[in-house]
């Protein structure tokens, strides 16, 4: 039940049919296993500059001096994983899928810090700076992001911006690197317009299935 | 009538045996009715896995045998369209062959490099260089702590695989001593690579499914082996799912007890009442009262909290604590008269440390 080379054209279908025929009741879970789901783990990937959205326990030097956020180059570091989750009032129950336009936040899987940005200008290009903030996945209002993408849903194979809530940023990457110690590392930012610098794409992962009583798991008016 | 019976038994009788030289019974393998629901399917599927795989038991020489009939059953019962077709035809009467190794299933379940016996560890070889461990939240209801439930997720991950060429592997630091001339040696350091056959990091994605077993506890932990972050020298990590058990609006739990409060009305405390709890699978928890109930009573239900983790079969208890709403509305002077009268209640003025115990 191998689907290799997620590049190839031909990948999405097999994989669909794949996964029509390993569940029950194949036909209507045929579409929603291609969708993101609340309580789902992913890499993001900046399909621009090819790097995955990344954190680790190294505070920036200025602005804020809160955990960076940075984009890396390589496909297979645990670091990179970031928790799909909803904001404090709940709202995105396990295996619901998220909508367009839904806000979420992204909680570093390994230092347990939301995906934040607030008033402080990043430390290569000015722009605005995104860090890693709180505490076991609980931080403050200004972790919430919309997801913004066409269509009803978050779509695995379609690339989506994050617009911040609190200041209306766009998480971009526009190519700027880190020197030591973070050598080679990109600088993630907010930018105020959309362009291709914000657009991010799900990779690697664990995506949990729609699961078939969750209330968001079919489209609905 | 008489003909008809025996007509009708005769035909049964053929068909039952029909049925059974057709092929093997998958339900029977799987030890679950009929009308079994998937999830029953997976449940069966998971714990009798865990016992006939061969590894486990190496004296028995029927054990591939029967290890190969476990996954043809759950393969075929596990999907709704081959399931309809082995209902009706048995197993001879379906149209494919098997489309997965047996293999396949079991790391659905389990994950890619074998499998822990029990909770024993796999062998930690100290010269095999790991990737990391991925440790995954799962948020789970009280619903499904009490009758169990199976996630299905798609794992989509980077794997090591051969590429044509070689690459620099296990690269250290190593100390050259070059001669400068007699007598005169320089120690200079140098970084030397072995030569290793080249990987690269392909993305591939299977299904796996993780079970929420009834009256599981809130960070224990499912592993998936194998199935964590790569390494290019080495061996993956693990995959861990973390169950993390979510508030619910009715029920609190403590270990197996379960606890719930209900507000009645001063007059049902007074002169009784009869209720229905709705518990966590749908099934009526039935409360009589016909004596008073005074705030802060509390209830023991036995045998309506949650099954067991160890021993399913053993439940706890279901705690029900009352509180009584007072009417909100001053009472008129007649009503007053009428509850003096009705009550016969001497006055009770009794003050004391409440907090003390006294």
């Amino acid at each position: 039940m191998w689907s290799a080379g997620r590049g190839r054209a031909a990948g999405p279908a097999l994989l669909g049919v794949l996964l029509a025929l390993s569940l029950p009741g194949g036909r209507a879970a045929k579409t929603d296993a291609g969708l993101v789901t609340c309580g789902s783990v992913l890499k993001l990937l900046n399909t621009q500059h090819r790097v995955r959205l990344h954190s680790h326990d190294i505070k920036y030097g200025s602005g804020s001096g809160q955990q960076s956020v940075t984009g890396v180059e390589a496909s297979d570091d645990a670091n990179s994983y970031w928790r799909i989750r909803g904001g404090t009032e709940g709202g995105c129950p396990r295996g619901s899928p998220v909508r367009c336009g839904q806000a979420v936040r992204l909680t570093h899987v390994l230092t347990g810090k939301n995906l934040h940005t607030h008033h402080f200008r990043s430390p290569l290009s000015n722009n605005q700076e995104v860090s890693a903030f709180g505490e076991d996945g609980e931080g403050d209002d200004l972790d919430l992001w919309t997801v913004r993408c066409s269509g009803q849903h978050w779509e695995r194979e379609a690339a989506v911006r994050f617009q911040h809530v609190g200041t209306s940023v766009f998480l971009s990457v526009t190519g700027e690197q880190y020197g030591s110690p973070i050598r080679g590392q990109h600088e993630v930012h907010g930018m105020a317009s959309a362009s291709a610098h914000n657009k991010w794409k799900a990779m690697e992962g664990i995506f949990i299935k729609p699961s078939p009583e969750a209330p968001g798991g079919h489209d609905e008016l | 009538m008489a003909p008809q019976n025996l007509g009708t038994f005769c035909l049964l009788l053929l068909y039952l045996i029909g049925t059974v030289i057709a092929g093997r019974d998958f339900y029977k393998i799987l030890g679950v009715p009929r009308s079994a629901s998937i999830k029953d399917i997976k449940k069966a599927y998971r714990k009798l896995a865990l016992q006939l795989h061969p590894d486990r038991n190496p004296d028995d020489p029927r054990a591939q045998e029967k290890f190969q009939d476990l996954g043809a059953a759950y393969e075929v019962l596990s999907d709704s369209e081959k399931r309809k077709q082995y209902d009706t035809y048995g197993e001879e009467g379906l149209k494919d062959g098997h489309q997965s190794s047996h293999g396949d299933i079991f790391s659905h379940f389990f994950g890619d490099f074998g499998f822990m016996f029990g909770g024993t560890p796999r062998q930690q070889d100290r010269n095999i260089p790991r990737g990391s461990d991925i440790i995954v939240d799962l948020e789970v209801t009280l619903e499904e702590v009490y009758a169990g439930n199976f996630v299905e997720v798609v794992r989509n991950k980077p794997v090591a695989r051969q590429a044509p060429g070689k690459r620099k592997c296990n690269c250290r630091q190593e100390m050259r001593t070059t001669q400068l001339g007699p007598g005169r040696f320089q120690m200079t350091q140098e970084v030397v690579c072995d030569e290793c056959p080249n990987v690269k990091l392909v993305n591939e994605e299977r299904t796996l499914e993780v079970e929420i077993e009834p009256g599981v506890r809130d960070g224990m932990e499912y592993p998936f082996i194998g199935e964590g972050e790569p390494h290019v020298d080495g061996e993956p990590g693990d995959l861990r799912f973390r169950i993390k058990v979510v508030k619910h609006s009715i029920f609190e739990r403590r270990g197996d007890d379960l606890y719930t409060n209900v507000t009645i009305s001063l007059v049902e405390s007074l002169v009784g009442f009869d209720m229905d709890i709705t518990h966590l699978d749908g099934h009526k928890v039935h409360i009589s009262r016909d004596k008073i109930t005074r705030p802060g009573a509390k209830l023991w239900k036995k045998g309506e909290g949650l099954p067991n983790f160890d021993n399913n079969n053993i439940k706890g208890s279901l705690i029900i604590t009352f509180d009584v709403d007072f009417p909100k509305e001053q009472l008129s002077e007649e009503a007053r008269e009428g509850i003096k009268q009705l009550l016969k209640q001497r006055s009770v003025q009794k003050v004391y440390n409440g907090l003390q115990g006294y």
